[in-house]
């Protein structure tokens, strides 16, 4: 136990885990992280292998460089505490165990003699060193007088409030880890849906995208109900970096989409039997237009939004974007199909060339339609209270530790005939140059006579 | 007076400044060294004027895109700059820190760098934008003042070692503590813009405060690297030379943060 402590409590084991850590880091920039294993097989070869098995691939989920974080967070816990208890007792506690020696090698220091009886001269040195904001302690013994200033004493535990956030942080980030949930939701305007994990529903009055004047998006809009017990709990309208919470959990409008299920699609039909005639058609992905009394009928089969051929010549769509809409359609004469192929809405002279054969007919896609939906990124975090906490403490912590510097200054009296020697040291571990004048100044208000 | 102007004019009083204080440093007068100082509080006022001048024009905040961002960078060079020389009245740093400036000044004027005000994407339309930027970029700013006071250091204290060193020139021990003091200054700002307030912001923006992305790697260990100067320095009383050393890598580290990551790492900050 006890070199268990020992081990952990050296700084020197800090900046080594700090070294290693920092490089581990490092690394993990550098080798692309979460990629799938051919893509590793690709880059890295016969080395791949080996990257997958030390988990480099996935390296800051990596049992080592947990590991590292938890030597380092167990580190930061024993080395502070066991500074803690001896900073506490040193500042609430003073010893007065200093030698007029010791005072004398102090970078700030002074000695001199005043006329006086040591009762007056604690008097003078007490209000002085109240003037000046200072605590005073004071110790009697074997005919001399030990008068101890503090000043700012919590500069001494900025480092401590610094560490504590750290380890507050870490904690936060370990509950996220553990208890943390987080997905994509796809939600289309009048849809409820239910909150994965949660009690309650969420429903999309209405979605709309807001452009800049040059055509590039602006904002992206979800006006959403949040439906709990089956009653409307709460309205709000989510945009980008402004999201909704509700017990707990965070609704955040992340990306939107178009829903290519269920799209409706125009078409114009040019036809010369019996008359020449020109139709426009309007017809959802599934259903048939009917023409002629019954004789005519346009089916539309089928809708992808970004047409591409695969490998084996199937057609499947590349993207969700509608880069290159196109439905396939049949026509049917008397029951008998005068017309089979793919439209193109950005090419509209296609479809002749992939007819079957010429006939009277004549297709083009003029217009297409589908529903949006919006896209919710959705968290559930009870880590990040802790972190919000943890950072504050970290904060606080180092405006203490830098601007709020602990002073003391230490007096030794000496009843020396009717005049009292005094001896005076300062100590200031940071902000030196200042702590020098007002050293200065302080010894100077005791040194002159009333 | 357009915005390219008041740019323009701010380049070249920069120069002046960096020119009086080279001046300064050969002919060992310190009154062109406090010339020189005024020259460039002349040119952060004119910046500063650009830079709010671009702020009304675009509606958002002056760094968005690189000629921005460099731009804004090296105003908070010359502030951080600014403050310390008058802090400590030491120009002698003060041609090197403008060297940098400069650089970064060419870099955003250069051609390759669009300068036209563009609409922000929905994610950067966050106040948090502006403070974890702005105060990410105050606190590399006093890195950078560190790095040259440090590399100043090493000069100065091989030149003290072989006795060299002369009375005007200043002393290796006032740079170190200097370059402290900086780390001191930066360190907190760092802390603050670039790791609580980037955290706020992503949570804001993506729901989730950390994602592993290179640019947060890369801040964090900027991070750590001036955590380790300071437990070495305040902890194992390592001064001077390794002090030194180390906030020289920390600069380093920021600065590829700053720039490398976005050239050669793949990731979520892929503006500037
Ligand atoms: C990245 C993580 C850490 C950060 C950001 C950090 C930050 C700090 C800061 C700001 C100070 C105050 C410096 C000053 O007083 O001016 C400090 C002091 C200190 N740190 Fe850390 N620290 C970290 C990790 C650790 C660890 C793991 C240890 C464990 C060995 C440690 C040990 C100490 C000690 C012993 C002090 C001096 C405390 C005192 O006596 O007041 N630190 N740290």
């Amino acid at each position: 136990m006890k070199s268990f402590i020992r081990f952990f409590s050296s700084v020197k084991l800090a900046i080594v885990l700090l070294i290693i850590i920092t490089l581990a880091s490092i690394l993990g920039t550098l080798i692309p992280q979460h990629r799938s294993p051919a893509e590793y097989a690709a880059n890295y070869g016969q080395l791949s292998g080996l990257l997958m098995r030390l988990e480099v691939t996935k390296l800051y989920s990596s049992w080592w460089y947990l590991a590292l974080l938890f030597m380092f967070a167990l580190n930061t816990i024993v080395c502070t505490l066991t500074r803690l208890l001896l900073k506490i007792k040193k500042v609430f506690r003073p010893a007065f165990d200093y030698s007029e020696k010791s005072l004398r090698s102090l970078n700030n220091t002074a000695g001199f003699s005043l006329d006086g009886s040591m009762k007056t001269l604690e008097g003078r040195i007490a209000l002085a060193l109240k003037w000046e904001r200072f605590r005073v302690r004071s110790s009697k013994g074997d005919g001399r007088l030990l008068l101890r200033g503090t000043r700012k004493s919590l500069g001494h535990f900025g480092s401590d409030f610094v560490h504590l956030g750290l380890l507050v942080i870490l904690a936060g980030g370990i509950i996220s880890g553990f208890a943390g949930f987080r997905t994509t939701l796809q939600i289309s305007e009048g849809q409820v849906l239910a909150v994965p994990t949660a009690d309650f529903s969420l429903r999309l009055d209405k979605f709309t995208t807001e452009y800049y004047e040059n055509g590039s998006v602006s904002d992206w809009k979800s006006d959403l109900t949040v439906i709990d017990d089956g009653e409307e709990a709460l309205k709000k309208t989510i945009e980008v970096n402004f999201p909704l919470s509700y017990k707990g959990y965070v609704f955040y409008q992340s990306s939107y989409g178009w829903d290519w299920n269920h799209p409706s699609v125009e078409l114009v039909m040019k036809k010369t039997l019996p008359v020449e005639a020109e139709e426009t058609i309007l017809l959802r992905i599934g259903e048939k237009a009917v023409f002629d009394n019954g004789d005519l009928e346009v089916h539309a089969l089928q809708f992808v939004p970004d047409f591409i051929l695969n490998d084996q010549n199937e057609v499947t769509t590349r993207s969700l974007q509608p880069n290159n809409p196109a439905v396939y359609i049949k026509a049917f004469r008397s029951g008998n199909e005068v017309f089979n192929g793919w439209l193109f809405s950005k090419f509209p002279d296609f479809a002749r060339m992939h007819s079957r054969d010429e006939g009277d007919l004549n297709f083009s896609f003029s217009r297409y339609e589908a529903g949006q939906y919006s896209g919710i990124q959705m968290a559930h975090d009870p880590g990040v209270n802790w972190i919000w906490f943890g950072c504050a403490l970290l904060m606080l912590g180092l405006c203490v530790a830098f601007y709020w510097p602990p002073r003391e200054v230490r007096f030794i009296l000496n009843e020396e005939k009717d005049r009292v020697l005094l001896t005076v040291g300062g100590i200031a571990s940071k902000n030196k140059d200042t702590f020098k004048k007002e050293f200065d100044r302080l010894v100077e208000s005791i040194r002159r006579q009333p | 007076m357009t915005e390219g102007t008041l740019f323009l004019v701010t380049f070249i009083l920069y120069i002046a400044a960096a020119l009086t204080y080279f001046a300064s440093l050969f002919t060992r007068k310190d009154k062109l060294g406090r010339i020189g100082y005024g020259i460039v509080i002349g040119g952060l006022i004119i910046h500063t004027a650009a830079l709010l001048l671009r702020t009304f024009e675009s509606g958002h905040a002056p760094f968005t895109n690189m000629y921005e961002s460099l731009s804004f960078l090296a105003w908070s060079g010359v502030l951080a700059w600014v403050i310390i020389d008058g802090k400590f009245k030491i120009h002698k740093p003060g041609p090197y820190v403008l060297l940098i400036v400069i650089a970064l000044m060419a870099l955003a004027s250069s051609p390759l760098m669009p300068k036209e005000a563009t609409p922000l994407v929905p994610a950067l339309q966050s106040y948090w934008l502006w403070l974890h930027v702005s105060v990410t970029m105050l606190g590399e700013a006093f890195f950078a003042v560190a790095f040259v006071t440090s590399i100043m250091y090493l000069f100065a204290s091989t030149k003290e070692k072989k006795g060299a060193a002369s009375s005007t020139s200043i002393s290796a021990d006032r740079l170190d503590s200097i370059s402290y003091r900086c780390v001191a200054i930066g360190f907190p700002l760092f802390t603050l813009g670039g790791l609580v307030f980037g955290m706020i912001w992503a949570y804001r923006a993506w729901g989730s405060y950390w994602s592993w992305d290179p640019k947060e790697v890369w801040s964090l260990i900027t991070w750590f690297v001036f955590a380790l100067y300071l437990h070495t320095r305040l902890v194992m009383g390592w001064k001077g030379k390794r002090s030194a050393v180390i906030a020289i890598i920390g600069f380093l580290a920021a600065l590829f943060t700053y720039f490398g990551v976005n050239y050669l790492l793949s990731g979520l900050h892929s503006y500037a």
